[in-house]
């Protein structure tokens, strides 16, 4: 005859494995729209000037209650905000050349190499020594045209740059802050210019 | 010779009847002093309301200054995101830009 607690025990651990098991699968499925950041304390230590903000959905509520509507610029920004949950930016600059590791870049890449994530745009200049690129991470839920994550990747010779925004990101918004942050048009038909040539070469 | 100490204290220390005006007079008295406990400090009760109420305000203009400058810095973050995330997609913007000239002019070259 079974003891009931040991029933228990297992009913909890079998229950304990499905939910872990379910955990796995889902988050597996699609990609998380937030990075997880590394600790860029050694390059803060290294870096001539940085840049680390963490805007939560919280943080972002309190400063679009301080956003100014008459202000052209602030209304831009709480246009570009309206369904963003999250903006996280770390952004290093040095006074030498490559001051910072393919690793430390490369620590982020991977994240961005999982199924959910797709490169929109890869910008690589030989002669400015500088590559950017732009992730866009697109949810089964969310609609067309609507990313629920976006990733820039800036290498510069002085400066390295990640930004990750996390939310409900309509392109068609980042068109409308142009003028106001220098927010330029993305022109997406380049970029598929740029990616058929790219697959070419 | 005790005995006679031990009488002449009890008659000392006798119970006396106080006249008839005693009462009447020990009233007067105590109300021209005019003086009772709960008096002593009359405007107790209104400075510590009033504290109470300083404090209160003061807390509340605390706390809307406090919320005010992490609101004022929180938009100054966001500014300040929003501009380093528009500065990148200008350098993106200007590559695929100049990757497009290159292919118009290879395009109408051929």
């Amino acid at each position: 005859m079974t003891h009931p607690a040991r029933s228990v025990r297992t009913a909890l651990v079998t229950l304990l494995a499905l939910v872990a098991l379910l955990m796995a699968t889902t988050r597996s499925a699609g990609a998380e729209p937030l990075l997880d950041l590394p600790d860029f304390d050694a390059l803060a230590d290294k870096a001539s000037e940085s840049v680390n903000i963490t805007l939560d959905s919280t943080l972002l509520g309190l400063a679009a209650r301080f956003l100014d509507a008459e202000d052209p610029a602030d209304a831009a920004a709480r246009e570009a905000i309206a369904g963003i949950k999250g903006i996280y930016v770390r952004s290093y600059t040095f006074d030498t050349d490559f001051a910072y590791s393919a690793a430390d870049v490369e620590r982020v890449r991977r994240q961005l190499a999982t199924p959910g994530w797709k490169r929109l745009v890869e910008v690589r200049s030989r002669r400015e020594r500088t590559a950017v690129d732009i992730y866009v991470s697109l949810s089964a839920a969310a609609g067309a045209g609507t990313a629920d994550g976006l990733a820039i990747i800036a290498s510069e010779p002085r400066q390295f740059t990640i930004v990750n925004i996390v939310g409900a990101i309509d392109l068609d918004k980042l068109h409308k802050l142009q003028g106001h942050f220098g927010v330029p048009d993305l022109e997406l038909e380049s970029e598929r210019k740029l990616d058929s040539r790219q697959k070419r070469e | 010779m005790s005995n006679d100490l031990d009488s002449k204290l009890r008659a000392a220390l006798r119970p006396v009847e106080p006249d008839a005006g005693f009462a009447d007079r020990v009233l007067a008295r105590v109300r021209f002093t005019g003086r009772s406990p709960r008096r002593l400090l009359p405007w107790l009760p209104a400075a510590l309301a009033a504290s109470l109420g300083a404090l209160l305000v003061g807390g509340h203009f605390w706390q809307q200054q406090r919320e005010r400058a992490a609101g004022l810095e929180a938009r100054q973050q966001l500014l300040e995101a929003l501009r380093v995330t528009s500065e990148k997609l200008d350098i993106a913007y200007d590559g695929v830009r100049s990757q497009s000239r290159r292919d118009d002019e290879e395009n109408s070259g051929a």
